[in-house]
């Protein structure tokens, strides 16, 4: 029972950390707080539902959401936060939050009218079920599929980063940006790349989710923002293997609290607990030095 | 005459949308991201139904004691959250408002949980709600152009600057928390008291949006600002029927249009145009214009 849990812990703590990256990618590189990612990531969901619908295989829906997310998340960073990059730090700051929050709830409204407000769910047999015993433990095939989809996908996104000329080029925007301008990164193309492997993330975890828990519909990003949110501020804010940690530790809380709890006390219990890390430990669970401007010095 | 009956009911929208709008304002305007109110009203107005309808308080009473409990929670928020700033500070309280949702689902013998509060005692009037948004109005203004709104200001545009001049920026931020709760304690009692029954969800994300949105619609500065901003919000989509089934779209794009070419904006935005004219003004009769 307690191992069953560990495992659908994990599972559910892969989709977090998928959102989260994507999250925490842009965040520790442009000091931005992207409210709209719920949104993008319900419309992988969408995109990934319309091509299976369509008669699409899996895998090439899959894709096909991850470039929907993607291509949405620059959209998104076009209309609602390029504007804003002339205003000083705390308008910006605000302003972003802000019209992020507006972008998220425009393209959620669309979905609504798309989807006429219902729950949808992937066609039986997108992904065959199947369920397998190891160790005692039952395994089933979407379970694996999420695990595996998110460990490449974290990994690919870790190859980018430490691995490829761009990827240096991004992490230097991340330590300082006007350095990394005065030595000829392009910081329009670094934005795009950002914006785009974090709507990417999105999308994927959107179709993830879509399959764990077979219901699709135009709010299901809505508690990932916030609880993605939980998952960074765990691992330390703007650290990539942070939010990975940061998500496994929240799946496997949530499981845990879902099976020995009370079912409605686990938002209140996981909300309580973001509170508690910010205020005692702002760098996070495993982190040293907290990130620049948590708390007020004065 | 007869509009005004017959929109009787969209006024009281109009009024406790402003009651709660005033309550986001508080906040912004002193400089902390906080958007906690929704959370602070859902405190105030199932106080409210439980002590009205449980335990059987005449229901003045209970608005007078939702009021007081919303300033508690709003003083106790602040010690938390006068510790971060910016997207912490909101972020947590975006959390503290799920807090509060999933306790009032979560406590379903006191609250009625997902079902909701039923058969509450109707006992708030328009006028009764005419007369609190016109006095807080006229509180706010007071305040607004007495030192605390000058304190406000200055927080809002750079803490450290204020914190030189000497202000104490724990204090008041724990000032901004209090009276904001006490405003969403207030109104989202007088809620309870129209409405017959509540909802947990009625103070949940959705509520969150629609605060911000008035306040930045209207203006963070001027106190004429949120009452602009609720009037034309939560009319729009009334008076516009086909926009009502967009109401989430028309947020949304007002919401990113307005912080990307009005960031202060509508009541702000025209009271600086006006003082840039005036002051143009002031300057071609002095004969310094053409200098």
């Amino acid at each position: 029972m307690f191992a069953q849990q560990v495992l659908n812990g994990l599972v559910m703590g892969g989709v977090y950390a998928l959102f989260a990256l994507g999250f925490t990618l842009i965040f520790g590189i442009h000091r931005i707080m992207n409210l709209s990612h719920g949104a993008v990531m319900m419309v992988g969901a969408f995109m990934a539902l319309y091509a299976v619908r369509f008669g699409l295989p899996f895998w090439a829906a899959m894709l096909l959401a991850m470039a929907a997310g993607g291509l949405l998340s620059v959209v998104v960073e076009f209309f609602a936060f390029r504007p804003l990059r002339s205003l000083s730090i705390a308008d910006a700051e605000f302003g972003s939050m802000i019209s992020s929050i507006g972008m998220g709830l425009f393209i959620m409204s669309i979905a609504q009218r798309l989807s006429r407000t219902e729950v949808m769910r992937f066609p039986f047999g997108t992904v065959p079920v199947e369920s397998v015993e190891v160790f005692g433990l039952r395994v089933t095939s979407i379970q694996l599929l999420i695990l595996g989809c998110a460990i490449l996908l974290v990994g690919v996104l870790a190859a980018y980063l430490y691995r490829t000329p761009n990827g240096r080029q991004i992490r230097a925007v991340a330590g300082n940006q006007r350095t990394a301008q005065l030595l000829g990164v392009n910081p329009d193309f670094i934005f795009f790349q950002t914006f785009f492997l974090s709507g990417a993330l999105a999308g994927a975890a959107g179709v993830l989710v879509g399959l764990a828990f077979n219901s699709i519909h135009y709010m299901m990003g809505e508690p990932y923002l916030l609880r993605g949110f939980v998952a960074i501020v765990l691992g330390g804010m703007g650290s990539v293997p942070g939010a990975l940690a940061g998500g496994l530790v929240l799946g496997l809380m949530q499981s845990m609290s879902a099976a020995y709890l009370p079912a409605l006390i686990t938002d209140a219990i996981i909300f309580a607990l973001l509170f508690v890390i910010l205020l005692i430990r702002p760098a996070g669970l495993f982190g040293t030095t907290p990130p620049e401007g948590v708390t007020r010095r004065i | 005459m007869n509009f005004l009956i017959a929109n009787l009911p969209l006024l009281d929208l109009v009024l406790i949308g402003t009651g709660y709008a005033f309550s986001q304002y508080v906040v912004l305007r002193s400089g902390t991201f906080s958007v906690a109110t929704p959370a602070f009203a859902a405190l105030g107005a199932y106080f409210t139904a439980i002590m009205a309808v449980k335990v059987g308080i005449h229901p003045l009473v209970c608005i007078a004691l939702a009021t007081l409990v919303g300033l508690l929670s709003g003083l106790l928020l602040s010690i938390p959250l006068a510790r971060l700033r910016g997207v912490y500070q909101a972020i947590a309280s975006m959390a503290f408002v799920e807090i509060v949702l999933s306790l009032n689902l979560f406590a379903d013998s006191l609250t009625g949980g997902p079902l909701g509060f039923n058969g509450i005692p109707r006992y708030v009037s328009t006028w009764g709600l005419f007369i609190a948004v016109v006095a807080l109005t006229v509180i706010l203004i007071r305040m607004s152009r007495s030192g605390i709104g000058r304190v406000f200001d200055a927080m809002r545009q750079d803490v450290s600057v204020a914190a030189s001049l000497g202000v104490n920026p724990t204090r008041y931020h724990a000032l901004a928390f209090g009276l904001s709760g006490a405003i969403a304690g207030l109104f989202g009692s007088l809620d309870a008291l129209r409405n017959y029954s509540l909802t947990p969800e009625q103070f949940g994300f959705n509520a969150l949006v629609a605060c911000l949105s008035y306040v930045v619609l209207g203006g963070r500065r001027s106190v004429w600002g949120p009452l602009v901003g609720a009037v034309i919000l939560v009319t729009l989509p009334e008076i516009a029927r086909p926009l009502a089934d967009y109401r989430m779209a028309v947020y949304g794009l007002l919401l990113a249009a307005t912080i990307v070419y009005m960031p202060y904006g509508v009541v702000d935005s025209l009271i600086a145009w006006n003082q840039r004219r005036r002051a143009q003004q002031a300057d071609t009769s002095l004969g310094g214009g053409t200098a």
